[in-house]
C-alpha cells in the first residue's frame, strides 16, 4: 500500500478546547496536529497583550498545550503545526521550551516562522512606493485617519515545509494562512514543489492540499459542529470528535473522526465546511495557489468515512494579502430584561428613557442601536413582523443596547447615566452584566496587497 | 403552483470576511438543487434580507456539491469588530435564509 499521511484539525480558534486533540493523541490517530489560532481579528487581541508585555503576543493556548498535549504527542512521534506564534513566535518558542524542559522533554526541535508582521515597516513600504490601496475602497493607506493595531501579511507554506524538512517537531508560526499549515505538511511528506514553474498536475496537488487544509482549519465545524446539514444533530456535541484527513500522494483524502467520540463525519458535514467563508468557489485565493473548488468530489464511503478529491489549481497570485488593523474607537453594550405583564410596552418605555438621557449627556455617542432579544435581536430589520396580540402577552423580553463612541470616558458615562432607571424606570428591570460590557475596542480592517519580494520570511530552529 | 420552503429542501452555513458575509446553501438532493438554481436568485436573497445587506449579492453555482453560494457585500454593519449588531459574524444569515419561500 502506498504511503498516506494523517493530519488532524486539532484546533479551530484561539481558545478552543484541547480535549478533541488530546483524544486524538491518546489514540495515536494522526501523524500531524494542525492548530489554527488566528481568526481575522485575533491579531488585534494579541497586539494588546504585546503592548502590555513585550514577551507576549502569542496565542496563550500553547502554554496549556505545552503542559498537557505536546509531550504526549511528541512521545507518539506526532508533529504539531500551528500559527499560534501570532505576533511573537520567538517568545512563544521560549515559553514552550521553558515548559517542556521543566517536564523533562528533550531531543525536540521547535521552529519559528516570522516576517509576516510588518507593523513597523508600514512607513518603509510606503516610502518604497507602495500605496497600500484598500482592496474595498481603493483609497491609499496615507488617507487613513486611524492608528494601526497590527499589520500582518498572509504567508504561504514554504517555510512550514522547510521546517519539517529540517526535522521540526513543533512549528510556531506567525500569520501563515490557515490552509497553508496543512499544505506545508503535505509538501514535506510528498515532496511537492511549492514555487517556480509548476505543471497543471503540480498545481492540482497544491490545490488539493489547500482544500484539505480549509476543511481541517475550523476543527469541529467539519465534523458535525454548528450544523444545519445534520440537524437535528443525532450525535453528541459535548465531546465532538475533530476531523482527521488521511491524505494520499495524489492529493485525495479520506476524512474520518474518532469513533470513540461524538460528532459526525458525512458528505453533508464536509459540504458545509467547504462552503464556509468562500467567495467565488472557482477562484479561492491563497498565497501558494489559486484553487478551483467547483470540480471537487465528496463521496461518503461508509458511515463517518468520506472521500474528498478533485480540486484544481491555478498559478499563485503575484501579490500577498496584507491586513492592517485600525483602532477606530469603542463599543459599549448592555442587556436589560422585563417580564409579563406589559413586557413589550415596558421595553419601549425604557428605550425612550435611555434615548432621552443620552440626548443630554455632555459627551457624544456616535451611533446607538436597540435590539429586542426574542423579537429582532439577531435579524434586525429583516426579522418578520410579530402579531400585536403576541407582543402584548410576552412572558418576557430582553433589550440590548449598543453604542459606538470615541473614548472610554463616554462608555462609562453612558452606562452610569442610565443605571438610575433600575429604580426610576418601568417596573422590574433586570440588568446584565452589572456594569455593562464597556469600552470594547472597535477595530476596522484595511485589506491591501504587497509584492512578495518585499516580504522576508524567516525560519529559525530552537533545540531542546 | 406550489409553495416551497427553503428549510424543507436545503441547509445553509454562513461566515464572515470583513464586511462581506457568504451564505452557502446546500440542497438536500439533485432535484432540490435544480429548484434552487431556477428559483433562488441573488435578487431574492437580497430582498429577503432588506436593509441588513447594503451592497450587492452575487450568486455562485457549485454543481458538484449541489450548492449555491451567495456572497453578500456590505452585509455586516461594517465588519465584525465594528458592528453594533448582536450577530457580529453573520452566523445567522444561514438561519434567516432558510426562512425563504418561493413558488414553483
Amino acid at each position: 500500500m502506498s504511503k498516506t499521511v494523517k493530519i488532524a484539525g486539532a484546533q479551530g480558534f484561539y481558545g478552543d478546547s484541547p480535549m478533541a486533540a488530546m483524544n486524538i493523541v491518546m489514540e495515536n490517530a494522526a501523524n500531524y496536529l494542525v492548530h489554527d489560532a488566528l481568526a481575522e481579528l485575533t491579531l488585534s487581541i494579541l497586539q494588546k497583550d504585546k503592548l502590555r508585555n513585550p514577551e507576549e503576543g502569542y496565542a496563550k493556548d500553547i502554554e496549556v498545550l505545552a503542559k498537557v498535549l505536546y509531550p504526549a504527542a511528541f512521545a507518539n512521534g506526532m508533529r504539531v503545526v500551528t500559527n499560534s506564534g501570532g505576533l511573537n513566535p520567538e517568545s512563544a518558542a521560549e515559553r514552550v521550551k521553558a515548559i517542556l524542559s521543566k517536564a523533562g522533554v528533550i531531543g525536540i526541535k521547535i521552529a519559528t516562522i516570522t516576517g509576516d508582521d510588518v507593523l513597523n515597516r508600514l512607513g518603509e513600504l510606503q516610502e518604497a512606493g507602495e500605496e497600500l490601496l484598500n482592496m474595498d475602497t481603493n483609497l491609499a493607506y496615507s488617507t487613513s485617519k486611524y492608528p494601526p493595531t497590527h499589520a500582518n501579511v498572509y504567508i504561504g507554506a514554504q517555510k512550514v515545509k522547510d521546517a519539517l524538512d529540517q526535522g521540526a517537531n513543533l512549528i510556531l508560526a506567525g500569520r501563515v494562512a490557515d490552509p497553508c499549515l496543512t499544505l506545508g505538511i503535505l509538501a514535506h511528506e510528498f515532496g511537492w514543489q511549492l514555487e517556480g514553474n509548476l505543471s497543471q498536475e503540480q498545481l492540482n496537488l497544491l490545490a488539493s492540499g489547500i482544500s484539505i487544509g480549509h476543511l481541517l482549519e475550523c476543527g469541529g465545524q467539519a465534523s458535525g459542529g454548528n450544523s444545519y446539514a445534520e440537524w437535528p444533530m443525532d450525535y453528541k456535541v459535548s465531546n465532538l470528535g475533530y476531523p482527521i484527513a488521511e491524505v494520499s500522494a495524489d492529493g485525495s483524502a479520506i476524512f474520518t473522526k474518532l469513533s470513540s467520540q461524538g460528532g459526525k463525519m458525512s458528505r453533508n458535514t464536509l459540504r458545509e465546511q467547504l462552503v464556509y467563508e468562500i467567495h467565488d468557489p472557482s477562484h479561492y485565493i491563497t498565497p501558494d495557489v489559486i484553487v478551483d473548488l467547483t470540480s471537487v468530489e465528496i463521496k461518503e464511503l461508509s458511515p463517518n468515512t468520506v472521500l474528498f478529491k478533485g480540486a484544481k489549481g491555478k498559478p499563485r497570485p503575484e501579490k500577498l494579502k496584507l491586513t492592517i488593523g485600525q483602532m477606530e474607537g469603542y463599543i459599549t453594550e448592555q442587556f436589560f430584561f422585563f417580564s409579563w405583564p406589559y413586557a413589550y410596552v415596558k421595553s419601549q418605555k425604557f428605550i425612550e428613557a435611555v434615548k432621552e438621557i443620552w440626548a443630554n449627556l455632555p459627551v457624544s455617542i456616535d451611533r446607538m442601536q436597540f435590539d429586542l432579544v426574542g423579537i429582532n435581536g439577531i435579524h434586525g430589520s429583516a426579522a418578520p413582523e410579530i402579531p400585536k396580540a403576541y407582543l402584548d402577552n410576552l412572558n418576557e423580553i430582553g433589550i440590548r443596547v449598543a453604542i459606538k463612541h470615541k473614548d472610554e470616558r463616554t462608555g462609562k458615562m453612558a452606562i452610569a447615566a442610565i443605571t438610575c432607571l433600575g429604580l426610576n424606570g418601568p417596573p422590574g428591570v433586570i440588568s446584565i452584566p452589572g456594569w455593562g460590557k464597556m469600552n470594547r475596542a472597535m477595530l476596522s480592517l484595511w485589506p491591501t496587497l504587497v509584492p512578495r519580494e518585499l516580504i522576508h520570511e524567516e525560519l529559525k530552529m530552537h533545540e531542546l | 403552483m406550489s409553495r416551497i420552503k427553503l428549510i424543507d429542501i436545503a441547509s445553509a452555513r454562513s461566515g464572515d470576511k470583513n464586511d462581506v458575509c457568504n451564505i452557502g446553501v446546500m440542497a438536500n438532493d439533485i432535484a432540490a438543487y435544480s429548484l434552487l438554481k431556477q428559483h433562488l436568485t441573488a435578487d431574492k436573497v437580497k430582498q429577503h434580507f432588506g436593509d441588513m445587506i447594503k451592497g450587492e449579492v452575487v450568486r455562485y453555482e457549485w454543481d458538484t456539491i449541489e450548492s449555491l453560494n451567495f456572497v453578500c457585500h456590505g452585509a455586516l454593519d461594517g465588519g465584525a469588530s465594528r458592528s453594533l449588531r448582536m450577530d457580529t459574524l453573520g452566523k445567522n444569515f444561514s438561519s434567516h435564509v432558510l426562512r425563504l419561500e418561493f413558488e414553483v
